[in-house]
């Protein structure tokens, strides 16, 4: 399929103004200018475009909400966050192709009338910090970002806020919490972002692909747009595609792609010709999927009703040599480590079926633990402040009910079925 | 309205009210611990999960609002379980060391896990193994913590302090002072009452006590106006801590560190036990029969030979309204005199002046929560989060609800940093602030919405006819914008509020000030309940209302004080003149040259070092009585604990006394005492409004020979002289300091924590040195308490009410 969003990448200047411009770059931009802010609003919406950051609200929606609260000034904040283990798609976009999150914020802005943007990085993407700092400095100096975009009179600033290293401060109102200097933890809602973010004004919290997505849209139209992809939920996707295949990497396909498609002719199938055992389908906090939904179409639509979740569409691909008792533990051990510490079931309970995950796999698995951990997990499920929990909870239920019986094996064999198959 | 029904009660609820709000209103209990009436919501602990129908997930009560229609249950099955196993996951580390714990008996887990029954140990987990954090007042025990953060919140949303935080993430969370370091903050102990766990606990109570062996009384706080409900916790007769309880009293439950942890000054070292006369030099305890005759003979004596006006008194602000009740009746009845005064004479008299001559009236009672909901608070040179901490609060709490908090104080004081405006003005100036105010507003800077039918608007605008904004700004230091940015602020208001502090420790306002405040209140159409100046002591207010100052042509305390000779005997009742008023040489040489100097009090103060005649009497918390706040609420104050020695009340020792002056003034117990004083007319006066035209000068301004301004006043943890009986307080604080700005440190070869010295007009003292940031250049602050610094030497008293600012120089290293 076309590229969009990865579109020029190969170029080893990709991530370069003169090689942005060269391939047809802020065209889009000029467009919007061309518009009224009400009509991009209503383009997007027309478009059916969903946040790519994992939950999958509808993205005009969310943009209508804040440009009718009246307070300003609105901010605009790119979440680059991305810390979820198996999720790297907004990777290439940051390092390679940074011109086009920044004509995607600028358009937004426009259309939210925000004058001031943060882009809020990764503290671990050390490059790509790097590469937004020469982008923006670029865009400065081409009339892109300042005080009088592209000879428009509008005004838009954009910095970047890099984090700390917590997986919570992806949470959009931990994000913010972080961004105005605070500890990152999340913030109650309602009042949601859009009426009250970030200092108490109206904000706009969007994903780096997401963002990538606006010229996109812009040029194209929304009908066109909406021609790519599952038309419930259209428009090019990207799939981090890691673990047991062949070609590990970023895709970029349309939305509503089979699953099977993406690792057996994109991915290049699993890894040495093994057999397929088990698939998280959007990054670690999806619930883990057994190889029957393999024809399932990757979308925010048909994923639910297979019991996980598109999330950020980071696949992860285990085959029969992998044990997913070790692989729980290990996503556990992750949660335990990220969870902030406000609310005490996830607080308290992460390190808990972390505990009883780590006496499994190191074969002191008791009799009941199982039921153990599926108790908490359920005590965890719909309880937790933010849901970072619930993921946390969700993982443990996935694994137990699609793979109770590698558990029950570890437990009764004080082993692995897998190291011993 | 909102109409929503909790487990099938049908209930009414307001706008913003959440369920957990709608619940406790209907007395429906859901259980809760990260919850706290006066802060935001944070729904960390999850235990006020409720179930809503139609809604997928439990919702926290706390943090949810009331919608309309919604149906809400709050003990299901369900809901059962989902505590239980909050509970369990918090029990798993907590130490469990309630046989030990303080909290034991009062602690909320302690209290909910015995609710909602056993939990199952299905966890075995090892224990946090924290050291214990202590600092002077404050027991931090992490290792009991359940991290619902009150503590943190409180301090920081509340107290507008921030000492803690949560520090590090998930399991690993923990409260800290910044990396880790000793607290070190105002401690006003307010985290202790918000912990409900024992994790934080009051220093001097560990290991006192059982909770429940404590019997708690309600009283009211000795120290400042506000006048705050304080619950004591007795054990065999002594009071071994203090606490806030929420919801009670003009506080609410909140306390400030003196209110908490001063209540031990009763147990002071210097308590006097029985009475003391001095022969042949020597201060010789006697049985009262002995000194009351003594007394009663010596006072008749006098009053023969010199008449009644050679005999004069001096009452208290901290005493109650019986005792100085029965002092005026004493003066004017047995004595036979009117002269007669207290503390307030240097400072909450000139507020009243003040308020008289402009609006007419005779008193002026503050109201607690005048600030909040004000558009525009303007705090004239004043540290009201130091000197009424409680009344403080409520200018953060209006800044928080949106109002606009204009701070003019040269001092960087937690309102300063709280301000929405800070101006930073030249201590002792801001009556030419306010006049320059006057001056904008009449000058037609902005529109007067209403039209000003107030006598004298030709002579106050020819008062003020040189404030311009350029002169303000030369005169207090204020940048020129900044001044008219705020004016235009204040006086464009829709609601408006003016507060400052006027008291005898405080050397930077005076009546002009007062006058200018209330000019520039009455331009703008505001009455004199926009005007708050409390008073300043537990029961200044009411001492003024028992009639302790002259109410003809008797003297005043300056006649009595400040001028040598003038009265042959003098009564000092619950008062240390030598160290709480100003030019303390003066003092000394009056006391000195008396016939006859009786002190009463509950100590062997500075004064009372002097004095002929010392009788002992009973303290706050060891005799019956009523304080009134700076509201003009009268509140009882129980007798707790038994009276130390041989003390007995001050209105009992002066009706004993009468009667062996042979003026028997009725055969007096509380109760007739009491009946009396509600008898006593209200004093009111009706508003008739006239501007007072208000003149700003400074009588000892900063010259080549005395550079530095020397401003006094009360810090957070201590109040006035009697503070630093508490053996608690004086833990955090015990010595004299003075702060010097770094310019000036610099400029003048000090160091931090140095001794320099500070020589005034009058006298010299030696003290140690702060070198503070948030004092700027050419200003001293010391505060008044410590009397062995003795720092109203250098001060001077001012009779006409003007600030009594007064220039200094240093000699450091001297």
């Amino acid at each position: 399929m076309e590229r969009f969003l990865l579109k020029n990448i190969d170029s080893p200047d990709s991530a370069g103004i003169g090689e942005y411009l060269r391939t047809g770059g802020y065209a889009s931009l000029k467009k919007a200018f061309g518009m009224e802010p009400a009509d991009i609003i209503a383009e997007v919406k027309a478009a059916g475009l969903r946040g790519r950051g994992g939950a999958g609200f509808p993205t005009g929606m969310k943009w209508d909400f804040a440009s009718r609260d009246p307070k300003f000034p609105k901010y605009l904040i790119c979440n680059a966050d991305e810390g979820e283990p198996g999720t790297f798609k907004d990777r290439p976009i940051l390092e390679k192709n940074p011109h086009l999150l920044i004509e995607g914020m600028v358009i937004s802005a426009y259309a939210l009338k925000s004058e001031r943007g943060y882009i809020y990085l990764r503290g671990e993407y050390p490059h790509a910090r790097a590469v937004l700092d020469k982008a923006i400095a670029e865009a400065y100096e081409a009339g892109f970002l300042g005080g009088d975009v592209a000879g428009s009179g509008f005004r838009f600033d954009l910095s970047v806020h890099q984090g700390a290293g917590a997986y919570i401060c992806g949470e959009e109102t931990a994000l913010i919490d972080s961004i105005e200097g605070r500890r990152g933890q999340p913030r109650i809602k309602p009042p949601f972002p859009v009426n009250v973010g970030a200092w108490g004004k109206p904000t706009v919290v969007n994903n780096v692909e997401t963002l990538a997505n606006i010229p996109l849209i812009v040029s194209m139209g929304a009908g066109r747009y909406s021609e790519i992809g599952n038309p419930e939920c259209p428009g090019p996707k990207l799939f981090s595609v890691s673990c047991c295949v062949e070609r590990p990497g970023v895709y970029e396909l349309p939305m509503g792609i089979p699953l099977r498609e993406i690792i057996y002719e994109h991915a290049g199938g699993v890894r040495g010709g093994r057999e397929l055992k088990a698939v998280i389908p959007g990054g670690i906090s999806t619930p883990v999927l057994t190889p029957d939904v393999l024809d399932c179409p990757m979308d925010f639509v048909n994923l639910p009703k297979r019991g996980s979740m598109l999330g950020s569409g980071a696949v992860m691909v285990f085959d029969d040599t992998v044990c997913l008792v070790r692989v729980c533990w290990r996503a556990m051990r992750f949660f335990e480590h990220e969870s902030c510490g406000k609310c005490t079931p996830c607080r308290e309970g992460t390190g808990w079926m972390r505990n009883i995950l780590e006496r499994m796999e190191g074969g002191f698995g008791r009799d009941g633990d199982i039921e153990l951990l599926q108790d908490i997990a359920r005590s965890i499920m719909g309880k937790t402040f933010c849901p970072l929990g619930d993921g946390a909870a969700g993982v443990v239920l996935g694994f137990l009910r699609n793979f109770s019986d590698e558990f029950m094996y570890h437990i009764t064999n004080k082993k692995c079925l897998a190291e011993s198959g | 309205m909102i109409e929503l029904t909790i487990n099938g009660r049908k209930l009414q609820a307001r706008k913003g009210m959440t369920i957990l709000d709608v619940a406790r209103e209907n007395n429906i209990y859901i259980p809760h611990l990260c919850w706290d009436r006066r802060l935001k919501p944070y729904g960390g602990c999850r235990l006020c999960l409720v179930e809503v129908e139609g809604q997928r997930k439990l919702m926290a009560s706390c943090s949810s609002p009331a919608e309309n229609g919604m149906v809400v249950h709050t003990d299901t099955p369900a809901l059962r379980k989902a505590r239980k196993t909050v509970l369990e996951l918090l029990l798993v580390h907590h130490p469990l060391d309630c046989p030990i714990c303080d909290k034991a008996g009062e602690c909320s887990l302690q209290d909910l896990a015995y609710k909602y029954g056993p939990s199952q140990s299905r966890f075995y987990g090892e224990r946090k193994h924290d050291p214990e954090a202590t600092s002077p007042l404050i027991d931090r025990n992490p290792n009991r913590c359940i991290l619902c953060g009150r503590c943190v919140r409180v301090c920081w949303e509340h107290q507008g302090v921030g000492a803690i935080n949560l520090i590090g993430r998930g399991f690993k969370t923990k409260v800290s002072p910044a990396f880790e370091e000793t607290l070190d903050c105002e401690f006003c102990g307010q985290c202790i009452d918000a912990c409900p766990v024992g994790a934080l606990g009051a220093k001097p109570y560990k290991y006192r006590a059982r909770a429940w062996f404590l019997e708690s009384r309600d009283s009211i706080c000795p120290y400042c106006a506000v006048g705050c409900t304080l619950t004591l916790d007795v054990r065999e007769g002594r009071i071994l801590r203090v606490r806030g309880v929420d919801g009670k009293g003009v506080n609410r439950g909140d306390l400030c560190g003196k209110g908490r942890f001063g209540f031990d000054f009763i147990y002071g070292d210097s308590r006097l036990t029985s009475p003391l006369i001095r022969t042949d030099g020597e201060l010789k305890e006697v049985s009262w029969e002995e000194a009351l005759h003594y007394v009663a003979g010596r006072l008749k004596a006098i009053k023969e030979e010199h008449g009644p006006d050679a005999i004069g008194a001096i009452g208290s602000p901290r005493t109650t309204l019986e005792d100085n009740y029965m002092l005026a009746r004493f003066m004017r009845e047995a004595v036979g005199t009117d002269n007669l005064d207290t503390s307030a004479r240097l400072g909450y008299a000139w507020v009243l002046k003040g308020v008289e001559e402009t609006y007419g009236i005779r008193l002026n009672p503050v109201r607690l929560d005048s600030p909040v909901g004000k558009d525009a608070v303007l705090v004239i040179e004043s540290d009201i989060t130091s000197t009424h901490p409680i009344f403080g609060l409520k200018f953060l709490e209006a800044k928080l609800n949106g109002s606009r908090l204009l701070v003019v104080e040269p001092r960087k004081t937690k309102l300063a940093r709280h301000a929405s405006a800070w101006l930073r003005i030249r201590p002792g100036t801001s009556t030419a602030f306010l006049n320059g105010l006057v001056r904008y507003a009449l000058a037609g800077g902005v529109h007067l919405k209403k039209e000003i039918t107030t006598e004298g608007l030709e002579e106050l605008q020819e008062s003020v006819k040189d404030y311009t904004p350029q002169r303000v700004s030369e005169m207090t230091g204020i940048a020129e914008d900044d001044f008219t940015e705020a004016a235009r602020e204040f006086i464009t208001a829709e609601s408006r509020l003016l507060a400052m502090t006027v008291s005898a420790a405080e050397n930077q306002k005076g009546i002009e000030t007062v006058r200018a405040a209330a000019n520039l209140l009455m331009l703008l159409g505001e009455g004199p309940e926009a005007l708050q100046i409390p008073a300043d002591y537990s029961n200044t207010y009411g001492a003024w209302l028992m009639g302790v100052r002259p109410l003809g042509k008797g003297r005043d305390l300056y006649g009595m004080l400040y001028s040598p000779g003038a009265v042959r005997a003098l009564y000092v009742m619950g008062e240390d003149p030598l160290v709480t008023m100003p030019d303390a040489d003066r003092i000394e040489e009056a006391l000195k040259g008396l016939d006859l100097l009786i002190v009463q009090d509950i100590r062997m103060s500075e004064t009372a070092k002097l004095a002929d005649v010392i009788l002992p009497a009973a303290s706050w918390a060891e005799k019956e009585g009523t304080f009134m706040n700076a509201e003009g609420l009268p509140q009882p104050v129980p007798k707790v604990v038994a009276a130390t020695g041989d003390s007995i009340a001050d209105w009992m020792i002066l009706r004993n006394l009468a009667r062996l002056m042979g003026h028997d003034l009725g055969s007096m117990d509380l109760e007739t005492l009491q009946d009396e004083i509600s008898g006593l007319p209200p004093e009111t006066g009706t508003q008739r409004w006239r501007f007072a035209p208000s003149d700003w000068r400074l009588k000892e301004g900063p010259d080549a020979e005395y550079p530095v301004v020397l401003v006094t006043g009360n810090i957070m943890q201590h109040s006035g002289a009697l503070s630093v009986m508490s053996k608690s307080l004086s833990h955090v604080l015990s010595d004299a300091f003075v702060q010097i700005s770094p310019e000036d440190a610099a400029k003048f070869g000090v160091e931090d924590g140095g001794f320099i010295r500070i020589v005034s007009r009058r006298d010299s003292v030696f003290i140690k040195a702060r070198v503070s940031d948030e004092i700027p250049e050419g200003m001293l602050f010391v505060p008044v308490h410590f009397a062995h610094a003795r720092v109203n030497a250098l001060t001077f008293a001012s009779p006409d009410g003007t600030a009594h600012l007064t220039a200094v120089r240093l000699e450091p290293k001297a």
